[in-house]
């Protein structure tokens, strides 16, 4: 804790000595204009991290809702496995691509017309079927479209916000992949998923808290079967934030799932709850 | 007729808190614009590109009211929630010390400028009606040889619980009061209440109207602090009492040093997980750092026409309690 402090403290001796703005400025000064790595970053100290972290792991818990919170924890406690994906990223061809690239999923940049007109069975239509479902619909399931998706704010490295932003939108192809639907059973599984994929703390907190709040029929099920199978196909499967899936709309999604090692589910999701 | 020796003070402040922020200019207020012939109401009809400060921002003077707008349209929902958290329940002790500074009688008109979810105007409703009921009870104590009709009579009489108190709240900001709204509702306060939308600095209130004035942790967030002490000024009859409190600087330097980094460490932070908004925390605490001193503060207000300006320090200065009289109409 005092180690903490200190780096706190640091930056602030430096303003000692003559009147004007007090200790904690240097974070602020810096998040002004050119301080910035990337639009919507604010810098933060050691001790704002470990208290953001703390805090929105708490709050996600107590409020299942805030998926904000979900993601600010994955931000900040995600530095070290953030460079290993990256690393990862690089060493793949596909991957170094989409480093490259930085391409964005949102609504504005989807096509959804030439999505439309996809073949049925292939990777678009499954995905765009699955964005209609879920954002029409709204019977206990959350809402979701490309654009709930909110901007990386905590990352101090303009790449590895990139990174964590590309798992962020890939998330809702791992639904489709997966054949998983929005409610809280299906997020646990793909939570699951990506916790072996990506090994971030953010998503191994949610696979082992998230089920706490669950009935003990689905969680029976959830141990029983899916748990198992999500966990064998996150192990198997190549990591999936080195598939452009931008250029695999037209690629049919039985293919797609081959190709990754990607297994039916044991059990149809929809039905429970 | 602002006294030139203060504004050149503040101006002179202002450049040592804009020092951090790269590319600044001078971030001082505008000097009041000369009187025109209605009154004593500021014409405000300059149209300088002048700039001044969002927390440690440089914004445009124009920009800074539309900023500030928005940062509390989005805090307004948790704002009393966000208030506890942040000062651990001791809010609600300075705006306690506040009433009882004030100590209005029935029969008080105030006006609560800024006073959005209305914390200042329930306590005052609570405080005159307990007055009120007190001054009931020591009345009949004293009148020992009424017959029964007599006291029925009395009780049956009373409509106005409060004795002809009245407060005004007033606040630029709909979803403020509109929180406001729900509270009073909730909480059961009807009479004797009124919500107005309106500008500190432009208030549409006519001249010598009421008897005390407040402004609780509102100031700071007002582009032209100048004319909002000069409509307070005109809005308050003579004998009448201005009163703010506001965040100030703290005079313990242990104490600052600690204030500081639970100021920019903490409270963006707990923006962000219970709020969900870290800018606006982050505006709150910069905006503390850019408001004047207390002796600063106390000639800004006396160049507004206040007398027996004193201010009162609460928790070591971290909150400050500013009063004045206005004892001559100008």
């Amino acid at each position: 804790m005092a180690t903490l402090l200190r780096g706190v403290l640091r930056p602030l001796y430096a303003f000692r000595g003559g009147p004007g703005p007090p200790a904690g400025v240097p974070f602020r000064a810096v998040s002004h204009g050119t301080g910035l790595l990337y639009p919507e970053h604010i810098p933060t100290s050691v001790l704002q991290k470990v208290l953001l972290a703390a805090g929105s792991a708490g709050m996600a818990l107590y409020d299942p809702y805030r998926h904000d919170m979900v993601a600010v924890l994955g931000e900040t406690t995600g530095r070290r496995t953030l460079k290993v994906l990256r690393d990862q990223m690089k060493r793949d061809p596909e991957g170094a691509q989409i480093l490259q690239e930085r391409p964005r999923i949102s609504l504005s940049t989807l096509d959804m017309g030439k999505l439309r007109s996809l073949p049925e069975g292939s990777f678009g239509r499954a995905y765009l079927h699955f964005l209609d479902v879920n954002v029409a619909s709204g019977r206990g399931m959350t809402r979701v479209s490309p654009d709930t998706r909110a901007p990386t704010r905590f990352v101090d490295d303009e790449e590895l916000a990139y990174v964590i932003q590309r798992y962020r939108e890939i998330h809702d192809m791992l639904h489709a992949l997966l054949g998983m639907p929005t409610n809280i059973l299906g997020e646990i599984v793909v939570k699951w998923f990506e916790a072996v994929q990506t090994g971030l703390p953010m998503c191994v907190l949610s696979a082992l808290f998230g089920p706490i709040r669950l009935s003990a029929q689905s969680l029976q099920l959830l141990i029983s079967e899916l748990i198992p199978w999500a966990v064998e196909n996150g192990r198997r499967a190549p990591c999936v934030l080195n598939v452009y899936y931008e250029r695999r709309w037209e690629q049919p999604l039985q293919a797609l799932r081959q190709e990754l090692g990607i297994t039916e589910p044991p059990l149809r999701v929809e039905g429970l709850v | 007729m602002a006294a030139p020796r203060s504004w050149a003070l503040w101006s002179f402040c202002g450049c040592g808190w804009s020092r951090a922020v790269s590319g600044c200019r001078l971030p001082g207020l505008r000097s009041s614009s000369p009187r025109g012939p209605l009154g004593a109401r500021l014409l405000s009809q300059e149209k300088e590109a002048t700039e001044t400060h969002f927390g440690f921002e440089t914004v445009s003077e124009e920009e800074k009211g539309g900023k500030v707008y928005q940062v509390f349209e989005s805090v307004a929902k948790k704002y009393d929630v966000m208030n506890d958290m942040m000062s651990l329940g001791i809010h609600r002790v300075w705006k306690d010390l506040l009433l009882w500074k004030m100590r209005p009688f029935p029969g008080t008109q105030l006006l609560d400028v800024a006073g959005g979810t209305g914390d200042i105007a329930f306590r005052f409703l609570n405080y005159v009606q307990a007055q009120h009921q007190r001054k009931q009870k020591r009345q009949l104590r004293a009148q020992q040889n009424l017959s029964w009709e007599e006291i029925a009579r009395k009780y049956q009489n009373e409509e106005d619980s409060l004795g002809g108190s009245h407060v005004m709240v007033c606040d630029i900001n709909k979803e403020m009061l509109k929180i406001g709204k729900q509270k009073a509702r909730a909480q059961g306060y009807k009479a004797g209440l009124a919500w107005i939308l309106g500008d500190a600095e432009e208030l549409p209130f006519d001249d010598n109207k009421f008897d005390v004035y407040t402004i609780a942790f509102g100031i700071r967030n007002v582009t032209h602090i100048d004319q909002a002490l000069q409509e307070a000024h005109r809005v308050l009859k003579p004998g009448g009492r201005f009163l703010c409190l506001e965040f100030s600087q703290v005079n313990n330097p242990l104490l600052s040093r600690l204030y500081d980094v639970y100021s920019f460490q903490v409270i963006p932070v707990l923006g962000e997980v219970i709020a969900g908004d870290w800018k606006s925390y982050q505006y709150l605490v910069e905006s503390i750092r850019q408001f004047p001193s207390q002796e600063e503060f106390k000639e800004m207000i006396e160049d507004a026409g206040f007398q027996k300006v004193t201010y009162e320090n609460l928790t070591s200065g971290i909150v400050a309690i500013h009063s004045g009289f206005k004892l001559y109409l100008r």
